[in-house]
């Protein structure tokens, strides 16, 4: 099949940013990693592009098509070409551009490397005896563990794009990894570094990350197991942290949001003073309803029972979000302990491989 | 249709005109309201994010309460309402043992318990396309002159698509198909699909702001005479928190925001005290002569 592409070409010497149109014959398997390299073989060996294992597990060739950021290795290009669509090829976002397709993870790696990507099971010397722990209490950080660190989600991320800083979503879903690891055990130091202020509580939910991530990793619902995690274990001091629970006091009393107290209540009352100014002009406009009377829901004594009710069946923390995975996840999960099968996983392409391949 | 509607907590505090539009278009676009009132907040990812279960809990009572009404729908109009509702729904609907352990739950303090056969749909959705769209163009009547509108999405009624998955999450294309069929000319730019800043607006007031500005920026930049979104969340950081980016950038946008159901309403032929602009913090006023010239 023929395949059309529009790659931008940066060149650092020149400092020169160009969008370049290719087009190769390439076989229906092709992949975009597959055109890339047909590119640089017969047309132009100067195009710049990370890869290594080509089959989703190195994780070194993210990079963005028509936006959207792909691993090269995954995307199909069939489909595309049948579409008659011409692709642009782009680097990944929030990362600064080295050459061409290649960006400088430098900052990446340093976010990975702050939450402290390794085991700390409490021990330097093991028993003799080995530990062996339930597939089920492995399956809580299941969807963690499988992330490859790309970049993808990353690349997305809006709150990272206002503030660079931000340990951003593949990082916190690596702490994640261990915070939910049933064999680590600084967990509460994990979670205090986590809550900074370029931690957690800075995630916008916008949910760019859930989508991009070719693994099905779900960083986003790892990052609001961290949030929940936090004020399980009395960590979550932060702001982000005090607005959450002021939603949960907010549905326990009226049952509907106080809204007007969520400024106070997050932020401190010396803040909230500061804000008279806005909070002013607002109500101008009805935008601060007053609090007196309370907006009481109906039947408001049954969310009360409930709050009681579910906190005596202790699933808080990460593991009311864990229970639903099953459901919501991309990924399947292996159900029986001790099972050593591995789940399958969504499969690149469209087509099954024969069963005698 | 009749449907199950959950109105939200902003609807009823400091975004009444959503909620007085949505009910004034509604029975036009042959939608008739069973408005829940033993309901609760939905969280809005904040009690999922401080006690998950918690949240799991209270969104499976409202959908308990919803398919009390008989209704095959629980109508939203809010992003963050929707995917809150949908995440717990899809959740109770693919997974028996948690349906039942939260209906046992529920059952316990009184509520109704959940069988799973409710769907829940915002608003846009039930009028972007089918009978309700068909039903848009006809109520549409009064038109819109052309007006330049940009549609903002924003972010929990596209991704993650798989919970939400009405349309293609990156090239959307509802809200400029309610915008031509009510008359106006929809404004394309990128941040259209981006993020206000609201959630964070609070506890990280600069990192909001930075992600606020962009779709006010583009769409002020590509021209358009206001922008319109399906979330009261994002009305409020773009209409309210956008007096905020003057300080920041010297740019007085004065960019007007309207909900989807005003923007409708406007072509509709609303009343005054329907669409209440004047409980809008950027003055509407530019539309309103604009349409009215």
């Amino acid at each position: 099949m023929n395949v059309a592409l529009k790659i931008w070409r940066y060149d650092p010497v020149t400092d020169e940013r160009v969008l370049r149109e290719y087009e190769v014959d390439a076989p229906e398997w092709a992949c975009l990693l597959d055109v890339l390299d047909l590119i640089k073989d017969k047309h132009d060996g100067t195009l710049a592009y990370r890869k290594s294992c080509r089959m989703m597990i190195c994780g070194s060739c993210g990079m963005r098509m028509d936006g959207r950021a792909v691993l090269a290795c995954k995307e199909r290009m069939k489909p595309i070409v049948d579409a008659g669509h011409v692709p642009v090829i782009a680097p990944m976002g929030n990362m600064p551009v080295r050459k061409d397709l290649v960006v400088d993870m430098v900052p990446f790696w340093n976010k990975i490397r702050a939450v402290k990507p390794w085991l700390d099971p409490g021990y330097d010397e093991a028993d003799e005896k080995e530990r062996i722990i339930s597939q089920q209490k492995m399956n809580a950080i299941h969807k963690e563990a499988l992330c490859i660190m790309c970049g993808c989600c990353v690349s997305e991320c809006n709150s990272m794009e206002s503030d660079p800083e931000f340990l951003g979503p593949a990082a916190l879903a690596k702490g994640f990894r261990f915070v939910g690891d049933p064999r680590d055990q600084a967990d509460i130091e994990r979670l205090n570094t986590l809550n900074g202020e370029h931690g957690v509580w800075d995630c916008t939910r916008c949910y760019f990350c859930n989508e991009r991530c070719p693994k099905g990793v779900d960083p986003r619902d790892a990052i609001a197991k961290l949030g929940a995690e936090s004020v399980k274990q009395d960590v979550g001091h932060d702001m982000g942290a005090k607005h959450a629970e002021w939603f949960v006091k907010s549905a326990r009393t009226t049952g509907w949001l106080r809204e007007t107290e969520l400024v106070p209540k997050t932020q401190g009352i010396a803040a909230a003073i500061k804000q008279t100014g806005f909070a002013l002009k607002l109500a101008k406009h009805g935008k601060v309803p007053p609090p007196f009377p309370p907006h009481v829901a109906k039947d408001v004594n049954e969310a009360r029972d409930l709050y009681d009710l579910v906190k005596q069946q202790g699933r808080d923390g990460a593991a009311g979000i864990v229970q639903g995975e099953h459901a919501l996840g991309q990924i399947e999960f292996i159900e029986e302990a001790g099972e050593r099968e591995h789940a399958q996983e969504g499969q690149p392409g469209a087509e099954t491989p024969p069963a005698d391949a | 249709m009749r449907v199950a509607y959950y109105k939200g907590c902003l609807a009823s505090l400091s975004a009444k005109e959503l909620d007085t539009s949505t009910q004034a278009l509604a029975p036009q676009l042959g939608i008739e309201l069973d408005e829940l009132e033993s309901v609760t907040c939905c969280g809005a990812g904040d009690i999922h994010e401080a006690e998950p279960d918690y949240y799991l809990h209270l969104n499976a009572r409202i959908l308990a309460y919803a398919e009390q009404t008989g209704a095959d729908t629980l109508m939203t109009i809010c992003n963050v309402c929707t995917l809150n509702l949908r995440q717990a729904n899809w959740q109770l609907k693919n997974d028996p043992d948690l349906l039942a352990r939260v209906s046992t739950n529920l059952r316990s303090v009184g509520a109704p318990p959940y069988e799973g056969s409710v769907e829940v749909k915002h608003l846009l959705w039930l009028i972007a396309e089918g009978d309700g769209y068909e039903r848009l163009k006809e109520v549409a009547h009064k038109g819109l002159k052309g007006l330049k509108v940009a549609p903002f999405y924003g972010c929990q009624i596209l991704r993650p698509s798989k919970i939400l998955g009405f349309e293609n999450p990156d090239q959307p294309w509802s809200l400029e198909a309610i915008i031509e069929a009510c008359g106006g000319e929809p404004i394309d730019y990128p941040a259209k699909i981006k993020c206000c800043g609201f959630p964070i607006i609070q506890a990280r007031e600069d990192v909001a702001l930075g992600e606020l500005i962009q779709p006010i920026e583009q769409a002020s930049e590509a021209g358009a005479d206001a922008i319109v979104t399906p979330c009261p969340l994002c009305h409020l950081s773009l209409d309210a928190w956008q007096l905020k980016l003057r300080a920041t950038t010297g740019q007085d946008y004065q960019m007007p925001i309207l909900h989807l159901s005003q923007l409708i309403g406007v072509a509709a032929g609303l009343e005054a005290s329907e669409l209440q602009f004047k409980r809008h913090v950027v003055s509407v006023a530019p539309v309103v002569e604009k349409l009215e010239a």
